[in-house]
């Protein structure tokens, strides 16, 4: 987690660079809004770093984004997203919706024992929410946002199967398994956009 | 300082609202697995329908006996197809033994041994075109006794047939449960055919009128004996009646007891842990332990040539092994066998030797065979790879191999030239 930490940031200070030196001629402006946030739910509470490279054009911003979430598996989100200011001053609200694929990245330690093979399949990452955006430098903005997050992942799995001997076999299930996560979070972002 | 201020309580709030919400997230975590739930026939009425029917296609074949000119090979759980080999070029099916809960079989001069759950049915195959039960031999696999269950360790006990629900068939579906989360090592529980009750077992020499089995069989004769070994024991019926099989004796042998193989007189007993060996010349009721050399866990069928014993060791799930090995003993002294070499494999299953030829099932790497005149180096003399091979038998030039998909025959006679002769 560290060294992606490190590489994000690296990457987002290389951006921020060559952004500050473009002089504004264009109603399209590149904007890199670059996150961490804490996820909460049912399974408890996790990180995520999120980074989003896009354009605004006034006050509406697309982009793409991508990011490493930790919440109950380690997973790399891979998403559009859309955004919408309201108020024109330095310091205004925001509204956004993200959209995209989920890919299971899983650390060994997530992952069952005892089983025969297991893999995980990729799936649905969402999020909306919305926020409030600060001004702190010429072009510079803290931005602090709540939102809904969803992800989907599922896991399919082949168990050793044992004999039945000393059990009544009034039902038995056969080694091969499918399990789905629908994972429900409620997220605090914090971000820096320049 | 107002920006400061801005912040912190921005952050206040949103970390309550978050906390608010966070109660409501619900995160939806579901099992999806077939379930099968079994459809049951009164035992009477189940005995009644133990008889030879017309031929079926071979389908997934689990063990395999030679009596002569007919082939034995039980498709576990169903039956046994009966296959007139008379033409090994051209086998031919000529009918079915339906017999639901069988794995294992053997057969001397006209009596056909086989287990259905937990009894012990005797056949007359005089005709083996037509094989009629004879003897119900009640619960003495309690091993295997699904539908005595209750009852499965009093074997002494009187029970109604009319009173025992057999499994004829399952009925299979889908299902989706809301998952357990504290369930993160399932362990799952069925009826896995080919990993334990009883099975055929494999006997070469010895008498003559005794059919023999596949390295991967669990039941042999010897004389007037037969044994059968059950999940940690070993298990013998006195068939000089042939048709009135009696209980004889059981002795433990270990955990996860796998194969048994006669030689002479003596039994070669593989499981998950080691090989044991036993004597039954002196009381063929009772067999006495010689010795035994234990081995990584895995799978282990095994047979003898008098002087090494060939043990088998695969990493299949059901024995929860991770080697894929031959392993060769001298057991000139039984007492203290020494392995001589180990050779690695892919997936090690079934094997037969005839002569110097050794031939060994390796699962998807197909039959391998090998003159084994020196057992610290075999030489391979031909690999086939027709299918995912499970079982060999190999005498007098012709090698009947079980496969994933039915049941091949290869000539040996020219080892140079080792060919299949047909296909069932």
């Amino acid at each position: 987690m560290k060294v992606s930490f490190i590489f994000i940031v690296f990457v987002l200070v290389a951006f921020h660079s060559s952004a500050q030196q473009k002089t504004m001629t264009s109603p399209w402006q590149f904007h890199s809004i670059n996150s961490v946030g804490l996820l909460e739910g049912e399974s408890g509470s996790a990180f995520q770093i999120l980074t989003i490279n896009g354009a605004q054009y006034g006050s509406w911003f697309g982009g793409i984004g991508l990011g490493i979430d930790y919440y109950r598996y380690r997973t790399v989100p891979l998403f559009f997203d859309f955004r919408k200011e309201f108020g024109k001053k330095l310091n205004k609200l925001f509204a956004y919706l993200d959209g995209g694929i989920n890919f299971s990245w899983v650390t060994d330690n997530q992952k069952m024992a005892y089983v025969i093979s297991e893999q995980f399949h990729n799936g649905f990452y969402g999020d909306l929410g919305f926020g409030y955006k600060a001004g702190i430098g010429k072009k510079d903005h803290l931005l602090l946002s709540l939102g809904y997050s969803y992800k989907y992942l599922s896991e399919t799995y082949l168990s050793p199967v044992y004999n039945n001997f000393f059990i009544n076999a009034d039902n038995y299930s056969s080694g091969q398994e499918k399990i789905s996560y629908e994972l429900n979070r409620i997220n605090i972002k914090m971000s820096w956009e320049f | 300082m107002k920006r400061i201020i801005w912040l912190f309580n921005t952050i206040c709030v949103s970390g309550f609202l978050a906390l608010i919400f966070s109660a409501c997230m619900k995160d939806k975590v579901q099992r999806t697995y077939k379930i099968s739930t079994p459809v049951y026939e009164v035992l009477t009425q189940f005995r009644e329908n133990i008889k030879s029917e017309p031929a079926v296609p071979v389908g997934s074949p689990g063990k395999i006996t030679v009596a002569g000119k007919y082939i034995y090979v039980s498709e576990p759980n169903k039956g046994i197809h009966v296959i007139d080999n008379s033409n090994p070029a051209s086998p031919k099916n000529i009918s079915f033994i339906n017999l639901p809960g069988n794995e294992d079989m053997a057969i001397t001069g006209n009596t056909l041994y086989a287990d259905a759950y937990g009894d012990l049915v005797s056949f007359d195959i005089s005709d083996p075109q037509h094989a009629i039960a004879k003897n119900f031999a009640t619960n003495v696999f309690p091993d295997h006794s699904i539908y005595y269950f209750a009852n499965a360790y009093n074997s002494g006990m009187v029970i109604n047939p009319d009173s025992i629900n057999v499994i004829v068939g399952w009925n299979t579906r889908d299902t989706t449960v809301d998952y357990d989360q504290g369930n993160l090592y399932p362990v799952y529980y069925a009826n896995c055919m080919n990993c334990m009750s009883m099975a055929p077992m494999a006997s070469s020499a010895g008498i003559n009128k005794v059919a023999t089995n596949g390295s991967m069989a669990r039941f042999s004769i010897i004389n007037n004996f037969l044994y059968a070994v059950g999940y940690s024991n070993l298990l013998t019926f006195d068939i000089s009646k042939p048709f009135e099989p009696a209980y004889s004796s059981s002795v433990q042998v270990d955990w996860h007891v796998e194969t048994i193989y006669p030689l002479s007189d003596k039994l070669f007993v593989g499981t998950n842990n080691g090989l044991y060996m036993y004597d039954v010349s002196a009381s063929p009721d009772k067999p006495s332990l010689l010795g035994s050399f234990a081995h990584a866990r895995g799978c282990d069928p095994v047979i003898s040539d008098g002087d090494y014993a060939y043990i088998t060791i695969n990493d299949s799930s059901a024995c929860l092994g991770f080697n894929n090995e031959l392993q060769i003993l001298n057991i000139k002294d039984l007492a203290n066998s020494v392995l001589v070499k180990s050779y690695d494999f892919t997936h090690p299953v079934g094997l037969s030797k005839d002569g110097n030829y050794l031939f060994i099932c390796d699962g998807r790497d197909g039959l391998k065979v090998y003159n084994a005149a020196d057992v610290n180096n075999l030489q391979l003399l031909k690999q086939i790879k027709d299918a995912e091979v499970y079982d060999v038998i190999a005498q007098n030039g012709l090698a009947i191999v079980i496969s994933n998909d039915g049941l091949y025959q290869y000539d040996y006679t020219d080892p140079g030239n080792i060919h299949l002769i047909s296909r069932l």
